[in-house]
């Protein structure tokens, strides 16, 4: 075999290796996957009953699912790992949807900082101490495990404990869509 | 994405870009927007192919926030990827060459209360280009035409055979692409003049929108996400010493990079917050057999870690080290 036979022939292999197993995305499908979950049922998903929780904010306050949610119409638990992309969603909903909503409490969800000073070191660093959202230090992965949470993962909780979003942040619309829907 | 919609993303690169050596691909990578990059990769005008071998180790350091402003990783953080590219190129005719990069990535993620350690592979990317003029004095300028440089136009598809927030796996620890396809034009321009060469590279690449039904391993309500436009430019001098007197050459060479790619969209909606830009020097030094065969480098890029060079994006360290073997 000729050595640009050869060469084709890796190349070929090197695709074919890559693709195996990336088909969702060489292949992206737009099927509504969702299965049904039983609402009221205690779990992570929409329509379901949120988990409760007790985590420390960075104040040192416990914080628990029905202290979240006391006096409130319900309550904005964002995931953060202090990134670019974090900042982007906690700048904009900051500026743009925790002043339409005074009536929500907003929770920053540090998952990555192993103690109670370094997410609020973190949370300084990045500019978010003492403002409108209350940072918890979730060192022991409860909100994470609950919710099925990871880098910008959003979840509203209402009043009475039932989930009304868990998904990515994307641009806000659906967050405020959400909000703007609450009992 | 309709064929009409590709269509007219495939006319407008065109008309945008131009050509392909495959150039620098910069991407969001490890702790939290997936990666995986392309190696430049150029075949010769004297031989037939090139295989290329690199490694990259790039290292995280804080991040230009929104409004460009560098902020701090997490306390007790160190954040890692490693990458190892495969690149094959090979020129089928005398002004034509294509060529494929694979690269294979490992994301190395510690926080003071998380760690992760994951690999798979990153995006791949194949490329075709054409050239359009070749450098035809490369020793002395005598006269105007010997400062006519190289210039190569060509097309780039990258493709989506990465780990994307779009996967079931449930963590952005995971992730080593995108998850989109992107066609690129480039246009790279090249002048040696003994010891000195000089080149400028310019890419304009355009992702196909996708449908989304899954973020992170969650099933979600189906909607359709665009990325912006991808605008790169990169400048580099280089200067070539000549080692004993078998011909052995050593090139040191300095270069800026710049990277800019816009918002995002869903559902046809623009998000304005998403759209990022980058700007990082680099320094490298390669080593070339008399013979031209075989080739090794180390290099060195730096994301200047100052407000205002950069926004919504990471800033990192990439050292890389390479080897290269030329089939004449």
């Amino acid at each position: 075999m000729s050595f640009s036979k050869s060469l084709c022939s890796m190349a070929i292999a090197g695709v074919l290796l890559a693709c195996a197993g990336c088909g969702d995305n060489l292949f992206p499908s737009g099927s509504d996957k969702r299965s049904e979950v039983q609402a009221g049922s205690i779990g992570s998903g929409v329509s379901q009953k949120a988990p409760d929780f007790s985590v420390t904010d960075t104040n040192g306050t416990t914080v628990t699912l029905a202290s979240s949610l006391a006096g409130r119409k319900g309550a904005v638990f964002y995931f953060t790992m202090w990134c670019p992309i974090c900042d982007s969603h906690m700048s904009s909903m900051r500026s743009s949807i925790i002043p339409r909503f005074p009536d929500v409490n907003f929770f920053l969800v540090d998952y990555v900082s192993g103690s109670v000073s370094d997410a609020a070191g973190a949370a300084s660093a990045n500019g978010y101490a003492g403002g409108v959202f209350t940072t918890l230090a979730d060192v022991n992965n409860t909100l994470e495990n609950n919710f099925q949470g990871t880098m910008g993962t959003t979840v509203v909780v209402d009043n009475a404990g039932i989930i009304r979003m868990n998904e990515d942040y994307r641009d806000g619309e659906r967050l405020l869509a959400t909000l703007a829907g609450l009992p | 994405m309709n064929s009409k919609n590709i269509l007219l993303k495939i006319i407008s690169v065109a008309l945008l870009g131009g050509a392909a050596a495959l150039l620098p691909a910069d991407s969001r990578a490890a702790s939290c927007c997936g990666g995986g990059s392309a190696a430049s990769l150029t075949v010769p005008k004297y031989a037939v192919a090139v295989a290329d071998l690199s490694f990259d180790s790039e290292l995280y350091d804080g991040f230009w926030d929104q409004n460009g402003t560098h902020r701090p990783d997490p306390p007790g953080s160190n954040l890692k990827q490693y990458r190892l590219n495969l690149g094959l190129g090979y020129r089928f005719a005398k002004d034509w060459q294509t060529s494929i990069s694979l690269p294979y990535v490992w994301n190395d993620n510690k926080y003071s209360g998380a760690s992760s350690q994951t690999d798979g592979l990153g995006d791949t990317t194949i490329s075709v280009t054409y050239d359009l003029l070749d450098d035809i004095s490369s020793w002395k300028v005598y006269e105007a035409k010997d400062m006519i440089p190289a210039v190569s136009i060509g097309m780039s598809l990258l493709l989506p055979t990465g780990i994307s927030p779009y996967d079931k796996e449930k963590s952005s620890f995971d992730i080593t692409g995108r998850g989109f396809y992107r066609l690129d034009g480039t246009l790279l321009i090249e002048k040696t003049v003994r010891p000195w060469n000089a080149s400028v590279a310019l890419g304009y690449g355009t992702y196909f929108d996708r449908s989304v039904n899954r973020e992170y391993g969650k099933y979600v309500e189906p909607y359709t996400k665009g990325l912006g436009d991808r605008f790169t430019a990169s400048v580099a001098v280089g200067y070539s010493f000549i080692i004993g007197t078998a011909g052995d050459s050593i090139t040191t060479t300095a270069s800026y990079a710049y990277l800019n790619e816009g918002n995002a969209s869903y559902n046809g909606t623009t998000d304005s917050d998403s759209g990022f830009e980058k700007q990082s020097l680099g320094a490298a030094v390669a080593y070339s057999s008399t013979d031209h065969n075989w080739g090794l480098r180390l290099g060195w890029n730096h994301a200047i870690q100052q407000d205002g060079w950069g926004r919504n994006f990471p800033t990192t360290d990439v050292i890389s080290v390479g080897v290269r073997y030329v089939f004449l």
